[in-house]
């Protein structure tokens, strides 16, 4: 069973640590916002070339979207085991999270070769090269994403375990990883479906 | 070190709100196909469908629901300004091709 702690000491009266990390989220937001804002100003202009909608596999970007949802559960239960200081099961959800992250990723390589292939290239496009930008990046967080889980995953098999005091700590990697899954959530709707 | 103990859920509350997810997912996909007959609520509903999710994942998956208000004031925070930038262009770009 977990909890949620407050800290006295602290002038904020959050772990300085965790406090960082929201506000690093936050800046992260106004990140893909920018990207996003950028990709909408350019969506559903005429521009010479290929366009988005022609290549698009729906049926495929929505398998990835849903593994990559999925991994956002696999990731919450390796926090639940490790606050009940299951480190085998920590590990082995750790693991799983990273899996997902993987088969995300190696979709995302897929869709963009398959894109490639019908045309639709960075330079295509001022549209292309929007589309690029924002997924790419997003690709690139999901990667730094799956390194951070190995290496959590390496660190509870070398020592002794894991914990959630100190270190490289599971809990900012689960907030790191959700944040990446929430931004598939709005980039789906947004870039694909509308 | 901590004073204010809140229960987070179970594994099993998480893969309900999991399977929640999935059919939110199933819903949107769903719609895309059915555009020709949702018309023109198709995108309102998919923003609704992708803000649910959104909201179901930061507050039960990264637990901000159980979180400290500071917290709370930094994530939203970032959210309003992302949002003003992206208003504040879309008005700016409806306005350069409307005159």
């Amino acid at each position: 069973m977990s909890s949620s702690h407050s800290y006295p000491h602290e002038p904020t009266g959050v772990e300085t640590r965790k406090l960082g990390m929201w506000v690093f989220l936050s800046t992260e937001i106004l990140f893909f916002g920018t990207l996003i804002t950028t990709f909408m100003i350019f969506k559903g202009s005429d521009f010479p070339g290929m366009k988005l909608t022609d290549v698009y596999d729906i049926p495929f970007t929505s398998i990835s979207s849903f593994i990559l949802l999925m991994s956002s559960l696999t990731m919450v239960l390796a926090h639940n085991a490790l606050e009940a200081n299951d480190q085998e099961k920590t590990r082995v959800w750790l693991l799983a999270t990273a899996m997902l992250g993987a088969v995300f990723l190696a979709g995302q390589i897929y869709e963009f070769t398959e894109f490639y292939h019908k045309g639709f290239e960075l330079t295509t496009n001022i549209f292309s090269s929007s589309f690029y930008v924002l997924t790419g990046f997003h690709g690139l967080h999901v990667f730094i994403g799956v390194v951070l889980l190995l290496a959590l995953w390496g660190i509870g098999q070398r020592q002794k375990g894991l914990t959630l005091e100190g270190g490289m700590n599971l809990e900012f990697v689960a907030l790191y990883w959700h944040f990446v899954d929430i931004v598939w959530i709005v980039l789906f709707t947004v870039v694909y479906l509308i | 070190m901590s004073d204010n103990h809140i229960e987070h859920p179970t594994p099993k509350k998480y893969v309900q709100i999991a399977i929640v997810l999935g059919i939110l997912t199933a819903i949107e996909i769903a719609l895309y196909y059915t555009e020709d007959i949702v018309g023109v609520f198709t995108d309102p509903l998919l923003i609704f469908l992708a803000v649910g999710k959104f909201i179901i994942v930061v507050g039960w998956f990264m637990h901000l629901r159980y979180e400290n208000k500071t917290i709370n004031r930094f994530f939203v925070g970032g959210m309003i300004l992302a949002l003003i930038l992206f208003t504040i262009v879309m008005v700016e770009r409806a306005s350069a091709n409307y005159f």
